[in-house]
């Protein structure tokens, strides 16, 4: 299996949709990809268990504001810098590119850095979604350490961070990211395809491409194939009435009301945000809830669309999904449940959720 | 009273319409021609025919307004635009991207005379990302010559520190001497691939702008006007003559923004659905404090990608001339017919049933005088139900709030839409309906915008509003703005997450009515923003 020209654009939505509206845009990640796919050749997708077992995975992504992204594009070189780091601290060749996080923008840089090394890229990722913060990782919950963190900002400056613990190494990141220009190439989490066997999240990137293939249907069969293919509930149909947002701790959070129409007429769901949608509200009731994924979906582009990207009047359809499996765990909760962003609430899943609210 | 008049005149795809206000904003004259295949002879036609229903000399007009979509059909056909060399700041940065990467190969062949990225640019707070590598700009600008007729220049961060597209462009014009160039900040918003996009289709169109002004003035001389002369905005806001040179792509879709602004002045609504049927489509969009809302998603043009300020604008291809087809018992809309509307038409007489016989046969409009086969009767009225559920659905769909909003009805295909249509809290179609656009341009006011990316500390954050509030306000006076009622008309904040010591971006627009201009022609202040002074 291949990313090519051709599918790059189905699995970008299905990295949109597996952002829960947070991750940053695929829009300019996608646009560099495609050019580097373009001119490079395919970048193949690899199970792990097709790597030598020493061989290095590298998980990489972008750590920084989408905004900064949107002026200070990379140039690839950045994936060399990487690599080279890598490969001179852990003394082992590198085997193979991963995302750290399938969700949004996060899920597209790594093809284009992969096409530059000519290395494959795993059939995986470490969130199955777009989380804010590197603890967030489902190789955290393996034991994997975050450390070393490889930090560059594409004009030469480099950062290696050892840090006392994977939360620690979220704190040190963010604070050099600020001083590298607002966004930086990272990899973190490194090792071995043995050890990436257990404590990684596996087949994400074939499932971004399932998921995205209903691309190719007309826009009127899109939302439903959507949901099928994630095996999501259609939360409401309806526009939204109210958006409020604010900047908080170096998070963009707020709210949205998204009032029904149609059917759902006289419905009203509100959606909590911290650059990811957590939580979907009906009359106090909690529908959907982090880390399970809502996509709030608009009815004229049926793409998903980011937190940053909503707008008053926009017509959307909310789905809710079920998050990967390792965040529902008490371990994940604590990482990743409702309350690792301060949300006051037990997780419940969607499922059950749902047959009370109708 | 001599020498006070606004001419408006709106160039259109199907009709030229002029129309004369005076100072009040009262109506004095209006005139409708047909667009034919070159604008010169319409616009002057159109004028003509107003001057001669106003009656008395032409140094009564004081100002000329011309709204056009000449700037955005030249994109679409490709046709005579400039060949532009077109330089990036911020290598080793951007690379990954190269200038032009995403444009469709026509287009980019026509416009692009060479790309470079250069070392240069800023970080988002305002540092040099690189020392501006002023070697690499003269060797380019050499090796481009004469093959660029234009010299577009897009540096990362230019909108928060625009000093390496100034130093860039005095390098080019050290090299080329008296060589056109367009720099990024000055046109642009964040996201340097749709700025840059918004700096090389500006660069572009120069050369059509040069002809559509020449072709207003060369008009203006033949009637003995001795106006000030102005073009419309995409904002619905005006640019002088000069300017309107420097910032053709501003133009670009100025046609929503005035027939927007021009139902505002005629309903006396500031808060209203507006819906302008024309030959061809029936535009909604959404009026907020007097001005359309502005689109937050990304506006394409010809296939390319710009982050211009475009109002947020629903197009249905609904309009009088829309063809109306039976496949058996189905009934489709076809393409419009546009101006041959008057020959082929069934109530002219013609055999092309359109969404006009539709609302004559159902009493609606009064048209062309012919008697609708009977045949047609039921397809007609099929056809008529369509357009008023895709209407409905469409007013549904940009109102803002879930509340019921007035709708402002016009454009020259305006009886089209019944006063019964459901999903509005008032129906109105004012008096002139059908000159809207000219009206929009003949009243519309003069902005200034300015923007800065600052930490989001409350006394940062306070200074960064208060400059470019300044800044703002100057540019609006320096468009041609009575400097006595310039207005800060919004001021938007952008959070910039993920950033420790979070940023904002700070974007603020003022707006000011040309000298003695009424006052109902500008918006209200939102509360709390006093009117800076």
């Amino acid at each position: 299996m291949q990313l090519t020209v051709a599918n790059l654009p189905v699995y970008a939505l299905g990295c949109a949709i597996a952002s829960s509206g947070g991750g940053g845009s695929t829009k300019t990640p996608l646009a560099m990809a495609v050019q580097a796919v373009d001119q490079l050749g395919p970048v193949d997708i690899a199970d792990v268990g097709s790597l030598p077992p020493d061989g290095i995975v590298m998980p990489v992504g972008l750590i920084g504001a989408p905004m900064v992204a949107t002026e200070r594009i990379w140039s690839g070189e950045e994936a060399f810098i990487l690599r080279d780091q890598v490969e001179s601290l852990c003394k082992a060749p590198v085997a193979a590119l991963m995302c750290y996080e399938i969700g949004g923008s996060n899920g597209l840089l790594p093809v284009t850095w992969a096409a530059r090394l000519g290395m494959p890229l795993l059939d995986a990722d470490g969130m199955g979604r777009a989380f804010p913060e590197m603890q967030q990782q489902a190789m955290h919950l393996a034991g994997v350490p975050a450390s070393p963190l490889v930090l560059t900002d594409g004009c030469g400056d480099v950062a290696v961070l050892w840090a006392a613990d994977n939360y620690r190494a979220e704190r040190l990141a963010r604070r050099a990211m600020s001083l590298f220009g607002g966004a930086c190439a990272a990899t973190a989490y490194l090792m071995t395809a043995q050890r990436a066997a257990t404590a990684v999240i596996t087949g994400s990137v074939s499932r971004a491409l399932k998921v995205g293939g209903s691309l190719r249907l007309r826009a009127r069969e899109r939302v439903a194939a959507i949901t099928g293919s994630v095996g999501g509930t259609v939360l409401l149909d309806g526009k939204l009435i109210e958006l409020t947002r604010e900047s908080d701790g170096g998070f963009a959070s707020g709210s949205a009301i998204v009032a029904g129409l149609g059917p759902d007429a006289g419905r009203l769901i509100r959606l909590e945000m911290q650059n990811e949608v957590l939580l979907a509200l009906e009359d106090g009731e909690q529908l959907a809830m982090v880390p399970d994924i809502i996509s709030v979906i608009g009815s004229d582009t049926c793409e998903p669309l980011p937190t940053e990207g909503m707008r008053l009047g926009q017509r959307v359809t909310i789905v809710a999904h079920p998050g990967p499996s390792v965040w529902t765990t008490p371990e994940g909760l604590d990482v990743a449940g409702p309350r690792a962003f301060g949300l006051p609430l037990e997780y419940t899943p969607i499922s059950g959720m749902t047959a009370r609210a109708r | 009273m001599p020498g006070e008049l606004h001419l408006g005149v709106d160039v259109g795809g199907t009709n030229t319409d002029a129309v004369i206000i005076d100072r009040q904003g009262t109506l004095m004259a209006k005139a409708k021609v047909a667009t034919v295949p070159d604008v010169g002879p319409a616009i002057e036609q159109a004028i003509r025919l107003a001057l001669s229903r106003l009656g008395g000399g032409p140094d009564q007009i004081r100002r000329v307004m011309l709204g056009t979509t000449q700037a955005t059909n030249a994109i679409l056909e490709r046709r005579a635009l400039q060949k532009v060399g077109v330089i990036r700041l911020g290598y080793p940065l951007t690379t990954a991207l190269p200038p032009l990467a995403s444009w469709p190969a026509d287009l980019r062949a026509a416009v692009s005379a060479g790309e470079t990225v250069v070392a240069g640019g800023s970080d988002y707070d305002g540092a040099e990302l690189g020392r501006l590598d002023r070697d690499a700009v003269a060797r380019f600008a050499c090796s481009v010559g004469a093959a660029a007729e234009v010299i577009a220049i897009t540096g990362v961060f230019s909108p928060v520190a625009a000093d390496h597209e100034l130093e860039a462009a005095e390098i080019v014009r050290h090299e080329l001497g008296g060589v056109h160039i367009c720099l990024s900040h000055e046109i642009g918003t964040l996201g340097l691939v749709e700025r840059e996009n918004a700096t090389v289709l500006n660069a572009a169109l120069t050369g059509v702008v040069t002809t559509i002004t020449g072709a207003l003035r060369h008009s203006l001389a033949r009637h003995g006007l001795h106006a000030d002369s102005y073009l419309a905005q995409n904002d619905g806001t005006l640019v002088a003559l000069e300017a309107a040179l420097r910032f053709p792509v501003l133009t670009i879709a100025s046609g929503p923004a005035n027939s927007m602004r021009g139902a505002a002045f005629l309903s006396g609504e500031e808060e209203a659905v507006v819906i302008d049927v024309g030959g061809t489509t029936a535009d909604i969009g959404v009026l907020v404090r007097g001005f359309p809302s502005d689109s937050l998603s990304p506006v394409t043009v010809g296939g390319v990608e710009t982050n211009f300020r475009m109002p947020d604008i629903l197009s249905l291809r609904v309009g009088g001339g829309t063809r109306i087809e039976r496949r058996g018992p189905a009934m489709h809309f076809g393409t419009s017919i546009g101006s041959r509307l008057t020959s082929d038409a069934l109530v002219f007489g013609g055999p092309v049933p359109t969404l006009t016989d539709a609302a004559v046969a159902a009493g609606r409009m009064s048209l062309g005088g012919r008697a609708v086969p009977a045949g047609w009767h039921a397809t007609l009225t099929a056809a008529l139900a369509r357009a008023d559920t895709l209407i409905a659905e469409g007013i549904d769909r940009m109102r803002l709030t879930s509340a019921l909003w007035p709708l402002v009805v016009v454009g020259g295909a305006g009886a089209l839409v019944p006063p019964d249509v459901g999903g509005v809290s008032r129906f109105l179609r004012p008096g002139h309906y059908d000159v809207a656009n000219a009206i929009g341009a003949a009243i519309a006011p003069v902005s200034g915008y300015a923007e800065r990316v600052c930490p989001s500390r409350p006394d940062r954050k306070r200074a960064a509003i208060q400059e470019a509030r300044d800044d703002a306000f100057a540019r609006a006076v320096q468009a041609g703005a009575d400097p006595r009622h310039v207005q800060i008309a919004d001021v938007d904040e952008v959070p910039l997450s993920y950033l420790l010591d979070p940023a904002v971006r700070v974007r603020v627009r003022a707006i000011g009515p040309l000298l003695d201009l009424p006052a109902t022609a500008l918006p209200a202040v939102p509360a709390g923003q006093e009117p800076d002074d």
